[in-house]
C-alpha cells in the first residue's frame, strides 16, 4: 500500500490526531515527485495528486502549490538515479529551475514524499544558498504535528 | 556529441535493433515540444527530440556511449506533451540498458551488484543492520510519549511489513524515526525484515529488468515467510 493510503487511513480512523498550529507561521509548498504523479498516471493509470495534498491540509492551512503543478510539475532534477551517477554539475544546473519555482511562491518549507526528491532538494538548497528553506518529508510533517 | 553525421552515410542495417523497439519512436514529427518542455534541454547539447531521431536513424553506438541518457532524469515531461504518444522516458531507460554494465556511471551498478549479492545496496551485514535498527529504536524510547518503543524485526503475522531506504541506515538514521513515531502513535502492528530489507530498486535506473524482478521477488518472499499481507514501500 502507498504511504498516502496508510496516512489517510490513520487520520480518518482517528488513530493519529494532528495539530495544525505547529507550522501555521511557516509558508509551505508541495512538490509532486514524478514517480508518484505523472509517471504513475502513465504506468498505472492513477497518479497520486489529491491524496498528499489532503494529508498536508490536515497538518497546516498555510501551504500553496508550486506552479506548474500536478501533471505539469517540474522534476527536482534528482530523478532517474541522478543523485548517484556522479553528474553533479548537470544535476545542480537542472535543479535551478526548481529553485526559481520555489522562490516564486515565497515558501519557507517544501513538503515532499520521496527520498530522491528530498536528497536533491537539500542539495540544490545548499548550492543556491537557500539556507532558510526547510525540506520536509510528508510523513515527517505528519509525525511533527501529531498530538500524543 | 558535436560531430556532424550525414544522413546518407548512415547504414540502414544499423537500425535493426531499434526497429524492434516498442516506443513508437518513428512516429516523431520533429515538432520540438519535448525539447521545449525538457528541463535538461541544452545541457551538454542534449534535447529529447535529437535523441528520438538518433534512435530512429539507428545511431545506437553514439547514444549508448553518450552521457545524454544519464543526465536525463526520465521525468516524462516530454511524454506528457508529445502529440504522437512516443514513450520517450521508457525509451531512454532502454538506451541505458544497452550500456556495458561496468560502464554504468557513478555508483548505480555497483550498488545494484551489492544488492544482488547481499540483499542491500550498501552490502550491510545483517548483524550491523539489526544493531542500527535497535539503536535508533532505543533513542525513540527515550522521547516523551514513546516510552517502551521497540522496532519489531521479523515479526511473524504482523499487520504491516515495511522496507527501508538504504540511506536511512547509512547517513540518515534520524529519518527512520518519523514513520516509527507514526506507527507507535497509531498502535500499528508492524515489522521490518532483517534480510532483503532494501526498498530502493536501482535496476529501475540502470534499465536492468532482471535485477528488478529479483529485488521485488525477495520482498514478496519476505511477506510469504512472515505471513504478512500488507506491504508499505515508502521508497
Amino acid at each position: 500500500m502507498t504511504v498516502f493510503d496508510l496516512l489517510i487511513q490513520y487520520i480518518k480512523d482517528g488513530r493519529i490526531k494532528l495539530d495544525k498550529s505547529k507550522y501555521a507561521d511557516v509558508p509551505a509548498a508541495y512538490h509532486d515527485p514524478c514517480n508518484y504523479g505523472r509517471k504513475a498516471q502513465k504506468m498505472f493509470g492513477y497518479g497520486y495528486f489529491e491524496e498528499p495534498r489532503w494529508i498536508l491540509s490536515q497538518c497546516t492551512d498555510n501551504w500553496t502549490d508550486l506552479y506548474p503543478s500536478t501533471m505539469n510539475q517540474l522534476c527536482c532534477g534528482g530523478g532517474g538515479g541522478a543523485l548517484t551517477t556522479g553528474y553533479n554539475d548537470e544535476r545542480i544546473l537542472y535543479g535551478g529551475r526548481k529553485i526559481d519555482q520555489i522562490k516564486a511562491t515565497g515558501a519557507q518549507m517544501i513538503v515532499v514524499p520521496c527520498h530522491s526528491c528530498h536528497g536533491q532538494l537539500n542539495s540544490i538548497k545548499a548550492a543556491y544558498k537557500m539556507e532558510n528553506l526547510e525540506i520536509k518529508y510528508l510523513w515527517e510533517m505528519v509525525a511533527d504535528c501529531m498530538i500524543l | 556529441m558535436s560531430d556532424v553525421i550525414k544522413i546518407n552515410d548512415i547504414d540502414s542495417s544499423d537500425c535493426q535493433r531499434f526497429d524492434k523497439w516498442p516506443f513508437s519512436q518513428d512516429f516523431c514529427v520533429t515538432c520540438g515540444l519535448c525539447s521545449s518542455t525538457c528541463p535538461v534541454s541544452g545541457i551538454d547539447n542534449f534535447d529529447p527530440r535529437k535523441l528520438v531521431r538518433m534512435i530512429s536513424l539507428g545511431l545506437e553506438e553514439q547514444l549508448v556511449e553518450s552521457r545524454w541518457p544519464w543526465i536525463c532524469t526520465m521525468c516524462a515531461k516530454c511524454e506528457k506533451v508529445c502529440p504522437m504518444g512516443i514513450d520517450i522516458a521508457s525509451l531512454i531507460r532502454g538506451v541505458r540498458s544497452l550500456r556495458d554494465r561496468d560502464k554504468v556511471p557513478g555508483i548505480l551498478h555497483k550498488g545494484l551488484t551489492a544488492a544482488m549479492k547481499t540483499g542491500n545496496n550498501l552490502g550491510l551485514p545483517q548483524d550491523d543492520f539489526v544493531f542500527i535498527i535497535e539503536d535508533v529504536a532505543e533513542e525513540i524510547a527515550e522521547e516523551p510519549g514513546f516510552e517502551g518503543f521497540t522496532a519489531p524485526i521479523d515479526k511473524k503475522g504482523a499487520n504491516l511489513l515495511t522496507t527501508i531506504h538504504n540511506k536511512l541506515v547509512n547517513t540518515h538514521t534520524e529519518d527512520l524515526k518519523y514513520w516509527w513515531r507514526i506507527f507507535h502513535a497509531a498502535q500499528e502492528d508492524w515489522t521490518v525484515p532483517s534480510d532483503n530489507w532494501e526498498g530502493t530498486n536501482w535496476g529501475l535506473f540502470t534499465g536492468d529488468d532482471e535485477a528488478m524482478k529479483i529485488m521485488t521477488g525477495r520482498i514478496v518472499e519476505n511477506m510469504e515467510k512472515l505471513e504478512i499481507k500488507t506491504l508499505l514501500w515508502p521508497e
